[in-house]
């Protein structure tokens, strides 16, 4: 069995993030990028259920700019097999990278898809979804816990309010959340030896698909700056602050 | 003891006097454990004025005064044993001036150290002293111990960062030293002699801190050294063929203190005796090429590396946790240095010493080895009882000087001298030396009011 995970390339998660002067984006020179922490817990995933023989192969894809070799590279060192860049300059949507990945799911034929169950940038979480309903496979979003036997796969979900249990049958998408697992740290014997290991490079024309983008971004803004907070000397002060300043209390 | 009026008069000056025990209590001590505090009052300053007149009415009244910052010191030099009067520096915390083209700013003594990091950040710059305290520790109380911390290997120490002083000497007078300047060749350098003074000539009530660009991207690598000989030569590789920023040693035993009291995950499947921490420049290659000549030569037997933010912050919990994990069994601290291409050598006279006189205890290791520093803390057994404990390790200290001194090291590489090491001065200052310090010491504070005890 072959399973394929994601690996996007994003801002780093501890990046201060800076929005650029005339609001048309995020200022992206020299910042420090890294793979999308939530495909970081899908490539776990798919390592550890090699490591315990249920599936042969783990394939690792990433769509975007060349650069997103580095974060190939770095799933490939946690464990991945082979990787896959699918590689296009144009601003990706997820309409476009689920066209994408239904592309090479066609090429590959995995058994089981992992993706991040959002990605820390555009905080869409809608790519697996839409592989799902362009591939006509089944879904299982939010995964906190994942088992397969005998072609399905029992998913535990997070959802508002408590966790669902549910299975769906093989071939299937499963969307990682933060609980799944923890994933390991890169060693350097195994960085060493995913330089070995290939990765194959496709262009979207390569795949037929058009990737022009079909959302037009007007404006992006930094979220309004918070006040700073004050100390207070007594609880007198407190009590008179959230009275007669906050009005919290009667 | 400070009189009643007198404390009047103190009021008079500044409107903040406390004297209630739980202020005298946590305001009296540092981060160190051996001492009971007994001070008459903390006073919180919010001038450079107000601690001027302060001085004034110590020469006056005779009482002695004990600078206090973020009280994260590990010699004793911010405790107060003897009724003296504490003046904290927590009300004094503004920064005062920006200036881009000078690429520095003006803060009060009692600003945060990393209030500061994060005020420079925010401007585009970079203020690279740093350690694990730094949430708590002042400007000030860094540059009366002239605090190092984890990037002395490329930024040094504050020293090196400060361009400008104001300080309210012993007798209470106030001076403006350098004013951010960078070249002045215009006699003795006083803004020196009070950087690591330890409050004892006066006390530091603002400074003109340089700032410089960030370093960019970085990677942190773990790695696994089985014998702590070895270690000088992974950094003589990794410093060859890298950018370094960081080189950070600790043995097993420090790991799993750390492992277990922080929650932190195990970072190799097979534990090894000691660990190195690189931090350097983000470069792949360079970093695999030096790993594999040092697998190759026998000193690394694994290794890791972050491949994010996020991992660069939890790679170096595993070596910044360490004091904060072994606190709870009052660690006795030797902070010792020697010239870097000594250390291997060094290391195997006071492993030597320690093994064979602290059979008994627990050892952890660690240290900014780059530098030639070494942690080597003692962990109090818990049936003892902290007197016993003490007067035992300050025994077995002895030897272990000797060696530090043999080797013409320091007792105390960054973390001052205090009430704990001003004993054992003598090992690495000469007695004329020592003399000489005095003599200054009466130049600045005839009367002997500030930090009266400490470091002389
Ligand atoms: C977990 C931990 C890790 C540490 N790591 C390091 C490290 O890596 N490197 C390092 O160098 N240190 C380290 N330290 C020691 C300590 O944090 C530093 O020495 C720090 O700079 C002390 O600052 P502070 O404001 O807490 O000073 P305090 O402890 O309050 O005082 C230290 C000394 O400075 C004097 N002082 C304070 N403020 C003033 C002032 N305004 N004017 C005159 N004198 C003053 C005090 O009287 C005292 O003698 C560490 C401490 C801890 C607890």
């Amino acid at each position: 069995m072959k399973v394929l995970v994601t690996a996007k390339r994003v801002v780093d998660y501890n990046v201060n993030i800076r929005v650029l002067n005339d609001n048309s984006g995020v200022d992206l020179n020299n910042v420090k990028m890294s793979v999308n922490p939530f495909d970081e817990i899908a490539i776990e995933e798919a390592v550890r259920l090699r490591e315990a023989d249920k599936v042969e192969e783990v394939i690792v894809v990433s769509v975007g700019a060349s650069a997103c070799q580095e974060q190939i590279r770095t799933a490939l060192a946690l464990g991945a097999d082979r990787g896959i860049l699918v590689e296009t300059e144009e601003d990706m949507q997820p309409l476009a990278v689920a066209k994408l990945l239904n592309a090479i799911v066609d090429k590959e034929k995995p058994e089981l898809i992992i993706l991040g169950k959002q990605a820390i940038d555009g905080d869409n979480s809608q790519t697996g979804q839409m592989l799902a309903a362009l591939a006509g496979i089944a879904q299982a979003t939010f995964a906190s816990q994942i088992e397969l036997k005998d072609e399905v796969a029992t998913v535990t979900r997070e959802i508002d309010g408590g966790l669902e249990t549910i299975s769906v049958k093989l071939p299937a998408v499963i969307t990682t959340d933060l609980r799944l697992n923890e994933p390991r740290y890169a060693s350097l014997p195994n960085i060493m030896k995913a330089k070995k290991k290939p990765i194959d490079i496709f262009t979207p024309t390569d795949l037929g698909i058009n990737v022009e983008p079909r959302v037009k971004t007007l404006k992006v803004e930094p979220p309004a700056e918070r006040q700073a907070g004050i100390i207070v000397e007594t609880v007198e002060e407190l009590v008179d602050k959230l009275r007669n300043d906050v009005k919290v209390i009667p | 003891m400070i009189s009643e009026s007198v404390l009047d008069k103190i009021r008079n000056i500044s409107g903040e006097v406390h004297t209630d025990n739980s202020t005298c209590q946590t305001h009296g001590l540092d981060w160190t454990r051996f001492y009971k505090p007994n001070p008459s009052a903390v006073v919180f300053p919010r001038t450079t004025q107000e601690v001027g007149a302060i001085v004034k009415l110590a020469n006056e009244y005779n009482f002695g005064l004990v600078p206090s910052g973020g009280r994260t010191g590990l010699s004793g030099g911010a405790v107060a044993i003897n009724k003296e009067l504490v003046v904290s520096f927590d009300k004094m915390n503004k920064i005062l001036e920006f200036d881009a083209v000078d690429c520095s700013v003006r803060v009060e003594a009692g600003v945060v150290t990393r209030t500061l990091q994060e005020y420079a950040r925010n401007k585009g710059l970079y203020y690279p002293v740093d350690f694990a305290s730094s949430g708590s520790s002042q400007l000030g109380g860094n540059i009366a111990t002239n605090a190092g911390g984890i990037k002395v290997l490329r930024y040094g120490l504050t020293r090196d960062w400060i361009s400008g002083l104001k300080v309210v000497t012993g007798r209470g007078d106030i001076l403006e030293l350098n004013h951010g300047l960078i070249k002045n060749a215009t006699g003795y350098d006083l803004r020196h002699l009070y950087i690591g003074s330890e409050g004892t000539l006066g006390f530091v009530t603002e400074a003109s801190v340089q700032l410089t660009t960030d370093p960019g991207s970085l990677s942190v690598v773990l790695l696994a050294v089985p014998k702590m000989t070895d270690v000088v030569a992974v950094l003589r590789a990794f410093r060859e063929q890298t950018s370094l920023t960081a080189f950070e040693f600790f043995s097993d035993v420090a790991l799993q203190y750390v492992i277990e009291h922080m929650d932190l995950s195990v970072p190799f499947s097979k534990r090894s005796d000691y660990y190195v921490l690189v931090e350097c420049i983000e470069d792949d290659d360079a970093i695999t090429n030096v790993f594999m000549d040092c697998t190759d030569s026998g000193w690394v037997v694994d290794g890791i590396v972050s491949q994010s933010g996020q991992q660069n912050k939890d790679f170096w919990r595993y070596r910044e946790n360490i004091s904060e994990a072994i606190t709870p069994f009052t660690p006795y601290k030797n902070d010792i240095s020697v010239r870097v291409s000594k250390v291997p050598e060094f290391l195997a006279a006071i492993q030597d010493k320690v093994m064979s006189q602290y059979p008994d205890f627990e050892i952890v290791w660690f240290g900014h080895i780059g530098d030639g520093n070494l942690h080597l803390n003692i962990l109090k057994p818990i049936s003892w009882d902290l007197d016993r404990f003490k007067q035992r390790c300050e025994k077995v200290s002895e030897s272990i000087l000797g060696v530090v001194s043999s080797f013409r090291g320091s007792i105390s590489a960054e973390h001052g001298v205090g009430l704990l090491k001003r004993d054992q001065l003598r090992y690495t200052r000469s007695e004329i030396e020592i003399a000489t310090m005095q003599a200054l010491k009466k130049v600045f504070d005839p009367n002997d009011v500030m930090n009266p005890g400490k470091l002389l």
